[in-house]
């Protein structure tokens, strides 16, 4: 893979290349892919390994010249961990890193627009993350609301 | 002339020219527009889309509400002039439909508006649709459609139940 | 004494006829409208059962005192327009000079629109009150020019006046009176607010403009006022360029006769005014700006020097 020459390191799954980095060397490796026409960035996805106690953040990036598709991976502990912020590379990254924010928690240094997206006043835990018990939240919150009742209901 | 008379009169002048609010809150907005156009024509009872709140009659809520857009859809069913009346497409608003799990929707519309008739279906059909209008007609002659009487009598058991719902659970006594 | 009492039964008749008529003209619009887009359209009784409807709703809001008896204005300056101009050759109030109190009272209810809308503070029945001004402006200029080449050619600044010295052969068909007509007739979709010109009650661009906070009560008003308006225009447009439906002199039955031809023209121009409705997209205001003042203007004036050479030589 042409992606595999230019950085030298990760390993071929299902046709994309994983490339797994601590969290310092992200920001060089997606500056050297984004001069060697990786020009359009994905998506910046999140997932919960709640055994491992850590978030692994992918960053995906997509080529139009090579139609290649590269993801960068890396570790952060669940409690205390920040990461910093990359979207002076692609603005783009700016609305990920809020959402990622809201729903898991990650706070990202550098970023100054981190403020709620889709939940208003939501005074929980952030819900994607794997302990937050969905059937219980419902059952407390909206399943205890009383219907109305009425006396003289003519319906 | 007597008060049953005239009510009679208020309502059959008010079931042949419903004017329905052009606001599309989920994924059963794409069955509205076939059911306007020349297909299954809608204006030939009368109906006929509006642009604002305060000139339309139904407030028609097709599919799953967030807890973000019910306050604004709550925002919009007060500003309408009586009487008013509330139609739900949709499984999604009967008992939450597929989403029924989910951290942000709502499960149940009838604890925090008063819906007056239930559309089942994921979506229903521009025939559907049309059924469902002319049921509320049949009701609003009988006079049975008054969900906006009861929106003003239980005033403040809605208003709780909303507050609940915004604040997720967490409402400070 | 007698006399007199009669004469104001008559005129209150009258009105009272012209305004039904409008509101049955606007059901009927409907269902030509929906018969050019191959679809049943509503019942022709439409526009009755839509007021009674509008007029029995209970009123949840109001903004004061001047957004309450505003329209009240536009209906004055409507139901007054239709009074100073004879309908079927019977003149109600006209007297010497009622073109220019025509002209004038033209002017009032879009005032009375401003001041509604203007009370009920919504940003966007701000915008859509400019642009309703802006167009007025606009369609003014040529179709004064077009009255002004009638009164110089007839001779005489009282519409009713017109209106008898076309018996026998309609303005229309004189020559440069054609190219007056065709100006007039698209000013005339300007004051209907009829597409390409509904640039004011826009649905979807300015949340329908000035009519946003009206609802119930106001609303039904609000199409009372344009029941009217629809009368009032055509039958202007019909006593200047097509004899104002007067074909025959003399007594009851040719009053009635008269009635029923100006019934059917102006059923006629309403219907062309709505078959360009549906054909055309909206225009921007300052798309309409400048062809009513680049296009329309020039070819006013060309019929205005053509009408004053044939009156010199």
């Amino acid at each position: 893979m042409k992606a595999k020459e230019i950085i030298g390191r990760g390993e071929e799954v299902h046709g994309r290349l994983y490339v797994k980095v601590e969290k310092q060397e992200v920001r060089e490796l997606i500056k050297t892919l984004k001069e060697n026409k990786f020009q359009h960035f994905v998506m910046l996805s999140c997932i919960d390994w709640i055994d491992d106690g850590e978030f692994e953040l992918i960053y995906h990036l997509w080529s139009y010249e090579y139609r290649e598709h590269v993801m960068i991976s890396t570790r952060i502990k669940r409690e205390g961990e920040e990461m910093e912020s990359l979207h002076d590379l692609f603005p783009q990254i700016e609305t990920y890193e809020r959402e990622i924010k809201e729903m898991y928690g990650v706070n990202f240094i550098g970023n100054e627009r981190l403020t709620p997206f889709f939940l208003e006043g939501w005074p929980h835990m952030p819900p994607m993350r794997k302990d937050f018990d969905s059937k219980k939240f419902i059952k407390d919150v909206f399943e205890s609301i009383p219907p109305v009742e009425d006396e003289d209901e003519g319906i | 002339m007597k008060y049953e008379e005239w009510s009679k009169i208020s309502r059959i002048a008010s079931k042949k020219s419903l004017w329905i609010l052009h606001f599309c809150t989920g994924c059963g907005a794409i069955e509205m527009p076939p059911v306007m156009t020349s297909r299954f024509d809608m204006e030939r009872f009368g109906m006929a889309p509006m642009a604002t709140p305060r000139q339309a009659d139904v407030l028609l809520i097709t599919g799953y509400l967030t807890v973000k857009t019910l306050k604004r859809v709550i925002q919009v069913y007060e500003q309408m002039q009586d009487p008013k009346y509330v139609v739900a497409f949709g499984s999604c608003p009967i008992n939450g439909g597929m989403y029924w799990d989910s951290y942000n929707t709502i499960n149940q519309l009838d604890k925090y508006l008063p819906v007056d008739l239930y559309l089942a279906g994921c979506m229903p059909r521009p025939e559907g649709i049309i059924n469902a209008m002319m049921e509320l007609m049949e009701m609003i002659e009988k006079g049975e459609a008054r969900g906006w009487e009861k929106y003003r009598k239980n005033y403040e058991k809605y208003k709780k139940n909303q507050e609940m719902a915004f604040k997720f659970g967490k409402v400070e006594e | 004494m007698v006399n007199e009492l009669i004469n104001v039964l008559i005129i209150a008749i009258y009105a009272t006829v012209a305004m039904m008529i409008g509101i049955l003209f606007m059901g009927i619009g409907r269902k030509i409208v929906a018969r050019v887009h191959n679809r049943v359209g509503p019942p022709i009784y439409q526009g009755f059962i839509d007021i009674a409807k509008l007029i029995l709703k209970k009123t949840n809001i109001t903004h004061g005192w001047i957004y309450d008896l505003a329209l009240l204005f536009s209906i004055t300056g409507i139901v007054l327009t239709i009074l100073f101009l004879p309908i079927g050759g019977v003149k109600l109030l006209s007297t010497e000079g009622d073109a220019f109190l025509v002209l004038y009272l033209l002017a009032i209810p879009a005032l009375g629109f401003a001041l509604g809308a203007g009370a009920s503070g919504n940003p966007n029945s701000a915008i859509g009150v400019m642009r309703a001004l802006v167009m007025m402006l606009s369609y003014e200029l040529p179709f004064v020019i077009s009255m002004v080449a009638l009164m110089i050619y007839y001779d005489t600044t009282s519409i009713a006046e017109i209106v008898a010295s076309q018996y026998g052969k309609w303005a229309i068909l004189i020559p440069p009176f054609a190219i007056s007509a065709a100006v007039a007739d698209m000013a005339l979709q300007g004051m209907l607010m009829e597409a390409p010109f509904d640039i004011p009650i826009a649905p979807h661009e300015i949340a329908s403009g000035p009519m946003a906070e009206f609802g119930g009560k106001h609303l039904g008003s609000l199409m009372i006022y344009k029941a009217g308006s629809i009368v009032a225009y055509t039958t202007l447009f019909v006593d200047l360029f097509l004899g104002g439906g007067v074909v025959m002199k003399g007594g009851i039955v040719a009053d009635v006769v008269n009635f029923i031809v100006w019934f059917i023209l102006i059923f006629l121009v309403f219907t062309l005014s709505l078959l360009i409705n549906t054909s055309f997209p909206r225009f921007r205001i300052e798309q309409a700006f400048k062809f009513y003042w680049k296009y329309e203007a020039v070819l006013a004036i060309i019929a205005l020097v053509w009408v004053y050479w044939m009156v010199i030589s």
